[in-house]
């Protein structure tokens, strides 16, 4: 039984249900995308675009335009000018709700989970608009199990750990089946465990349900390990893209983010 | 969520996390409830009934706050407006249409036009992006607007009915029904009716907000980016919320008419009495529905009393329960008392207590400070 | 001619009450974002002290001034110390304090001083034109307000303090990494705006009648300003009290009073939609801040 919402935009839709437009290959595509904030211009006519299937890593000094930029993507932020085009469609004038209707979903830079709710009641909520009964039961449970929550559904969302909120948070998302996932800095103050769980998930999420991420992080580790291509942002512009490898090593890089970041290798400083 | 084995099947719609009360004890202690408004006019006369279907009729202000404010987080001083709207709609249909079908129609017009305003306001708001803090400005700005203007409205006539400026409009009598079927509604009666809408609208309102409906609304008002950010329409929602309550409001302006057969723009949209459905539903429990009700009853009748015994210090004694409340029970008496029967559920009564004033007597010894104010009923060994 | 020398003292009194009413309200909601419903109250309490110091202690006027001011600012520590600080962060409790407590001054006064006070002389005499003669009052009232409005510049812009202040506007976790301690700076604002709304009362005792429950009209005229006026404080209540002013002015000459009251209120909520950001630009400041402390 649908529940109707009004303006909600195919309100059941699983990755297998959504249609998509023209040209399925590119998944994410940002036309001269512009954001300005008064006079400040955060986001400079960006071309930014995510292949199908593909893990994207997002980085770049404090300040770049990073947070913003995937803001501008989720629609949380109006573009001042410029086009986004999402599974083939034109998403530039949708509000958020509908983007995620498309297959697109985020976590937050702040765990942004439901304090108050159960851990339980907090992935019932992605998942009560696409099934019900059994259904939904079903994969609240799976989703539970896949993020490693079962033994705490009953807890209290607020009480978790740093890492198992994030672990939560990504669990919601990926409820929503997306296409496309936009974590922003899922690891950052977790443990050296707590980070290979994620990226566990990411990598899992990526090889068994064909999701494709964006990941906005600061640990190159985190980054080369689980990176197809990297995008580097640098005063609201791409400044370089390509495989982990040649990011690394490009001396540009190094140089914008005046030694603050440690590169890969390190240890030589 | 179970509790007691009570036939949870039917009553289990009318359960669940977002509201306080669950299980056999609830459902008994809300049917002695009933029984006992019921029972009311019977042992203590018509004109203490008369006074508490004044009471109640705030009940309906209350609830309508309550499930706008307390399940969607949208503070609203504009609750009086729908209702003070409705008072008057139903006033002006009942003068022109002078027929007990007119009444009988003016009734679902009142409730309508409550739920229209509130609808023309929330559009008006949420999709034009106003948020938190302006919408509870906007709404207040309105109310007061409609006051403004109420007490001039002097000579001002919708049909043949005078809106009647600061002494506002009055009704006769109201007689339902349609040709030869007609039914006049007078005390007790009237106290009867309201208790069963009172009723009927919790109940109602409990089963929506434990619904899926009611857990979405709950997730806007915690973190309303990240509802949206799992596929909900959180404008159109918040605007549904807010028509609803409004809807309620108008079903209060009604019985408000029906109690008092008049209206004047000062007892509804003057800011002070905008103010009183937040203190009603601050110190009730705004994430409850049955706090509001509560503590509306109890508030006005405190108020009123106090208005007569000690007419200058009733205002006093709310503005210092507002204080009170927010600052000593943030959540509200309701689910305070709930939590404090949760406690001593847990602990029994005896070491329940001795537990708390040990507690207490650590907390202010740390503040003095030093190893010396330790309670020796700790563990903690001082080196 | 005449009639619009009228409407120009008019217009000046109206710009100044609404300015000198607003800009502690603006002060406090501009950095603090706490809506202090008892604004209008705290104007009360510096009427109240005037009155009291002009007649109950035989000072002369300005030391009756001086004292009002200080006594509001004094009752504004106390009142955040024990009330608002224990709100932060959430907005509505504060609102529901703060009404709480406009409640208890208003029906305290009540109470304690009965339902008017005497009234304070009006200094300066008067100026004849013609048939008319008007309060020169009036224009040391607007002249006043302008003063208020550069003292407020010169504290924030100047001062120690205001620089404090501005950096936890901007960005309080920042600004408490580089050792500003933010609550002073929260102490101190809700200080300095009820120490402005005390002045407020004080010079508006020689022309209104001081009643306790004068609180009122006076903070629903603060809400309309700091609305419209946005986040500048003393651009925004500078512009907005000008330009309220004058549709005021206007309005109530041509329609009477109940329509200018309706007309500003008509105003706010329309700003309030349409331009969010208020004559100064508020939103955009807070996006400013979102954007840059994602990144």
């Amino acid at each position: 039984m649908s529940e109707s919402t009004g303006q909600d935009v195919n309100v059941r839709t699983t990755a297998a249900q959504r249609a998509t437009g023209t040209n399925t290959d590119t998944l994410l595509q940002t036309d001269g995308l512009v954001k300005q904030f008064g006079g400040f211009t955060a986001t400079d006519a960006v071309d930014f675009s995510v292949e199908a299937g593909e893990i994207r890593c997002l980085i770049g000094p404090n300040g770049a335009g990073k947070s913003t930029l995937m803001k501008l993507v989720t629609g949380q932020h109006a573009a001042t000018a410029g086009s986004i085009y999402f599974n083939g469609f034109d998403v530039t004038d949708d509000a958020p709700n509908e983007r995620i209707d498309r297959g697109l979903s985020m976590k937050f830079q702040v765990p942004s989970v439901f304090e108050d709710l159960t851990v339980r009641e907090n992935l019932r909520l992605p998942n009560q608009r696409l099934a019900d009964g059994d259904e939904r039961r079903r994969r609240v449970d799976e989703a539970l199990a896949a993020a490693d929550l079962a033994d705490v559904e009953d807890t209290r969302a607020g009480d978790l750990s740093h890492g198992r909120q994030q672990q939560l948070e990504i669990g919601m998302a990926a409820s929503l089946d997306p296409d496309l996932l936009l974590l922003d800095e899922p690891v950052a103050g977790l443990s050296v465990d707590e980070r290979a769980a994620i990226a566990d998930r990411i990598r899992t999420l990526n090889e068994e349900r064909d999701v494709a991420f964006v990941v906005i992080e600061h640990d190159t580790e985190f980054v080369a390990e689980i990176a197809d291509r990297v995008t580097v942002l640098h005063q609201g512009d791409i400044f370089r893209e390509g495989p982990i490898e040649e990011i690394e090593d490009d001396p540009e890089v190094q140089r914008i983010y005046l030694g603050t970041d440690g590169d890969a290798e390190g240890d030589a400083r | 969520m179970g509790t007691d084995a009570f036939p949870t099947g039917v009553l289990g719609r009318f359960e669940g996390p977002n509201t306080v009360g669950s299980g056999t004890r609830f459902w008994a202690a809300l049917a002695v409830t009933v029984v006992a408004l019921l029972a009311y006019p019977s042992v203590v006369g018509p004109f203490a009934a008369g006074q508490l279907t004044r009471y109640l009729v705030s009940a309906f202000l209350a609830l309508s706050l309550a499930f706008v404010w307390g399940y969607a987080g949208i503070l609203s001083f504009g609750q009086n407006a729908f209702y003070g709207l409705s008072g008057y709609a139903f006033a002006v249909v009942v003068g022109n249409l002078a027929s007990p079908l007119g009444t009988t129609v003016g009734v679902g017009v009142a409730i309508l036009f409550g739920a229209l305003s509130a609808l023309v306001l929330g559009y008006f708001m949420f999709y034009g992006g106003v948020r938190d803090v302006y919408v509870t400005i906007t709404t207040l700005v309105v109310t007061i607007v409609l006051n403004t203007y109420g007490k001039t409205a002097s000579q001002v006539f919708v049909g043949s009915v005078n809106l009647g400026g600061d002494t506002g409009v009055g009704i006769g009598e109201i007689t339902l029904g349609a040709g030869p079927a007609t039914y006049t509604l007078v005390q007790p009666a009237t106290y009867y009716v309201i208790v069963a809408v009172l009723l009927a609208t919790y109940l109602g309102l409990r089963a929506l907000v434990n619904s899926d409906f009611g857990r979405v609304m709950v997730a806007i008002r915690e973190d309303e980016d990240r509802a949206e950010m799992l596929g909900y329409d959180v404008k159109f929602r918040k605007l549904v919320v807010f028509t609803i309550g409004g809807g309620i409001a108008g079903l209060g302006g009604v019985t408000y008419m029906a109690w008092g057969y008049s209206i004047t723009p000062e007892v509804v949209f003057s800011a002070a009495a905008a103010a009183y459905p937040v203190v009603w539903v601050s110190v009730g429990g705004r994430k409850t529905l049955s706090g509001p009700i509560v503590a509306a009853v109890a508030i006005e009748w405190l108020r009123t009393t106090a208005s007569v015994q000690f007419p200058e210090f009733a205002k006093i004694g709310v503005g210092v329960l507002m204080i009170a409340s927010i600052l000593l029970l943030p959540d509200g008496v309701v689910p305070g008392l709930r939590g404090a029967s949760r406690y001593f559920d847990r602990h029994g009564l005896a070491d329940g207590s001795r537990l708390a004033i040990d507690r207490a007597r650590r907390a202010v010894g740390r503040r003095v400070g030093g190893p010396i104010a330790v309670d020796e009923s700790s563990e903690v060994v001082q080196e | 001619m005449v009639n619009g020398l009228n409407l120009a003292f008019q217009y000046l009194q109206g710009f100044s009450v609404l300015v000198l009413a607003a800009v502690g309200l603006a002060i406090i909601f501009g950095i603090m974002g706490v809506i202090n419903l008892a604004h209008g109250e705290f104007i009360m309490v510096g009427a109240y002290a005037t009155v009291f110091g002009y007649h109950d202690l035989g000072l002369p006027l300005v030391a009756s001034m001086a004292l009002a001011v200080g006594v509001t600012a004094a009752f504004g520590m106390v009142v955040e110390r024990l009330l608002i600080k224990r709100t932060y962060g959430r907005l509505f409790d504060s609102m529901v304090v703060t009404l709480g407590l406009s409640l208890v001054l208003s029906q305290g006064m009540l109470v304690l001083r009965g339902t008017s006070e005497p009234s304070v002389p009006t200094p300066f005499g008067t100026i004849s034109y013609g048939a008319f003669s008007q309060s020169v009052y009036r224009v040391a009232l607007a002249l006043a307000a302008v003063a208020v409005l550069v003292g407020v510049y010169w504290l924030f812009t100047r001062t120690e303090y205001g620089i404090r202040a501005r950096a936890t506007i901007q960005d309080e976790g920042t600004a408490r990494a580089l050792g500003v301690r933010t609550e002073r700076v929260y102490s101190t604002t809700f200080a300095i705006g009820s120490a402005l709304a005390g002045l407020a009362g004080a010079l508006l005792a020689p022309i209104v009648s001081v009643t306790p429950t004068m609180g009122g009209t006076y903070l629903v005229k603060s809400f309309v300003v700091v609305v419209v006026g946005g986040p500048s404080v003393v651009l925004g209540t500078g512009l907005s009290g000008g330009l309220l002013g004058a549709v005021d002015a206007v309005v109530t000459n041509v329609y009477g009073q109940t329509a200018g009251s309706i007309v500003l209120l008509v105003v706010t909520v329309v700003v309030i939609r349409f331009f969010q950001d208020g004559v100064t630009g508020f939103t955009d400041r807070v996006r400013d801040r979102l954007a840059r402390e994602g990144t």
